[in-house]
């Protein structure tokens, strides 16, 4: 169809609100972070700021806050990430097997997940608190320990509720995507392993799992940005307390933006997050291109 | 029995078993919002009230303060507003991609793809400086353009594809009766898109009505809450958290999620996997 004058200015108006809210709201803080992360900028004096070349850089990464905030970072993600694509995945092989209730368990196990994650922090606080239910739980019901667990005090503590939280919260989003993933395979792959004398274990490893790939690899992109973007559970649970010892990337990011206003050095620590995140995100995804073929 | 269904009721006893651990932090949150305020400091704690202590009077507090039915109405506006503007933006982007050609095509898409991975609060200082300048520090209607702009990237994702699922057929058709491309816009894409816009728009709704750091920095104004900071602000002193009240008012806050998702499950659900079978 050729395009007449007419249609190409429909069109243009079409884009236009996009293209508007695009590059005010995205394109421009974006050029913006990069800028910023080369001056001295500091809250408070919006106006006045100075250039200062690599300085930010070499601060953020000479910082050892910035290795303990980039291991939490790190170690919520390896953590969370296989975690709850486990248990929602042995959620759905389990939902894919049974024959009544699917919609019930479906809906049940999915409310974490709408759950709003201020609501589900302050939950998980008020749980792991050193009087609270699963201290009493531990060492009085089941004893299993002999004092109260300090959870929230330390920094392995604190994050443990963190990443246990992360799990409990994925355990839905990963059952909805690997139970529509699973329904996709084939049915006469599993009658033919089946004729081949195949264990249900080897129909596992040699039809599943090739099978659902793409959605696997879908999954652990989507979930690596999301573990790396961590912020509203660290903050409410544990504030990033003892001594900034429980802080991720972004909760550290946000202190030093917004408490200590060095905006110039937020601006860094974000960038370098973006590109490491850009990075990962690309290797997944020439991984997810390579297993397709 | 068959062997058959002792293996369904044992497959349905490990989803029960699964499900209590999933369940239990949400029923611990409303049987706290029932007890007593005393009650919340007790030694043991109780996993559930005595049934002659259940009381709504945390409800009744939360209630009885004028400011919850304002952070109700701020949270409310906020993400409604968004949800619009982000389905109509992000529905006109995904028809002219899916249907158009234009210079710059496959940069804009690219650029909307890159804009998903990025984490959004990585731009939050650039965009703290853009609000300054916008003088919508302290505003509501400052978050808005804000939530549609994070939300637009993933929304315009999903609409082309399904707008890719509409037959070209009746593009023609509509060019043949002398429609424009306003007409199919409204007459088809809209109308056979709706889907999925909708379960979209459930998402963008959800992330709108949870929002917390971006209007935590934003917002100082007592009044100008909204749901979540009105939470977090319950929960002043670690000592002193009136836990009765923080739960009444989340359960408050879970409600419309709730409402939304049990009346749009079909779509929840479609919106969800449409993205990740392919490939």
């Amino acid at each position: 169809m050729k395009t007449s004058r007419k249609s190409k200015i429909q069109i243009g108006l079409l884009l236009l609100p996009g293209l508007l809210v695009f590059g005010i709201f995205t394109i421009y803080p974006i050029l913006k972070l990069f800028i910023m992360s080369f001056f001295e900028w500091d809250f408070g004096s919006m106006l006045s700021h100075r250039f200062i070349g690599l300085e930010n850089y070499k601060e953020v990464l000479g910082d050892e806050y910035f290795r303990t905030v980039f291991i939490n970072s790190l170690v919520y993600t390896l953590v969370t990430v296989p975690g709850q694509m486990l248990a929602g995945f042995l959620v759905a092989l389990l939902l894919n097997q049974i024959t009544r209730f699917k919609v019930g368990y479906r809906v049940l196990y999915y409310l974490p997940v709408i759950t709003s994650w201020v609501v589900a922090s302050l939950i998980f606080k008020y749980v792991f608190n050193t009087e609270g239910l699963l201290n009493y739980f531990l060492m009085n019901i089941v004893h299993i320990t002999s004092a109260n667990v300090r959870w929230l005090d330390t920094r392995w503590g604190g994050m443990t509720v963190a990443m246990l939280l992360g799990i409990w919260k994925g355990i839905g989003w990963n059952m909805v995507v690997f139970l529509a993933a699973l329904q996709t395979v084939p049915t006469d792959l599993y009658e033919a392993a089946a004729i081949d004398g195949a264990t249900a274990w080897d129909k596992m490893w040699n039809v599943t799992i090739p099978s659902i790939r793409g959605t696997i690899l879908f999954a652990l992109v989507m979930l690596t940005i999301g573990g790396f973007n961590v912020f509203t559970s660290i903050k409410m649970i544990t504030g990033g307390e003892p001594g900034h010892q429980t802080d991720v990337i972004l909760t550290w990011m946000y202190h030093k933006a917004f408490s200590t206003g060095k905006f110039g050095y937020a601006a860094a620590l974000s960038f370098i997050t973006t590109v490491v995140l850009a990075i990962l995100a690309v290797i997944q995804f020439k991984l997810m291109q390579q297993k397709d073929q | 029995m068959k062997r058959k269904t002792w293996i369904q009721i044992l497959l349905h006893i490990i989803l029960i078993a699964g499900l209590i651990i999933v369940v239990l932090p949400m029923v611990y949150m409303i049987s706290t919002s029932l007890k007593p305020n005393g009650a919340l400091y007790e030694y043991p704690p109780r996993f559930l009230p005595a049934l002659d202590e259940v009381t709504l009077e945390n409800y009744k507090y939360v209630l009885g303060q004028g400011k919850f039915y304002r952070n109700f109405l701020n949270s409310m506006c906020v993400s409604v507003a968004s949800v619009l503007i982000a389905a109509a933006i992000a529905s006109a982007l995904g028809y002219v991609i899916a249907r158009f050609d234009f210079p710059g095509k496959n940069f804009l898409f690219g650029f909307i793809v890159l804009t998903m991975i990025v984490p959004g609060l990585t731009l939050i200082v650039p965009q703290y400086e853009l609000a300054v300048k916008l003088r919508v520090i302290n505003s509501l209607v400052g978050l808005v353009p804000f939530y549609a702009a994070w939300t637009i990237p993933y929304s315009t994702f999903m609409i082309k594809g399904f707008v890719e699922g509409i037959p070209r057929e009746l593009d023609e058709a509509t060019y043949m009766d002398g429609g424009s491309v306003f007409t199919v816009f409204g007459r088809i894409i809209i109308p056979l898109a709706k889907p999925g816009i909708a379960s979209v728009s459930i998402f963008n709704f959800l992330t709108a009505w949870e929002e917390f750091p971006w209007a935590n920095t934003v917002l100082n104004d007592n009044l100008k809450r909204t749901m979540p900071i009105a939470i977090s602000g319950f929960f002043g002193e670690h000592q002193f958290t009136q836990w009765g009240y923080v739960f009444a008012l989340s359960v408050f806050s879970l409600l419309p999620i709730l409402i939304v998702f049990i009346c749009c499950q079909k779509f929840f659900v479609a919106g969800l996997t449409s993205g990740s079978v392919k490939g």
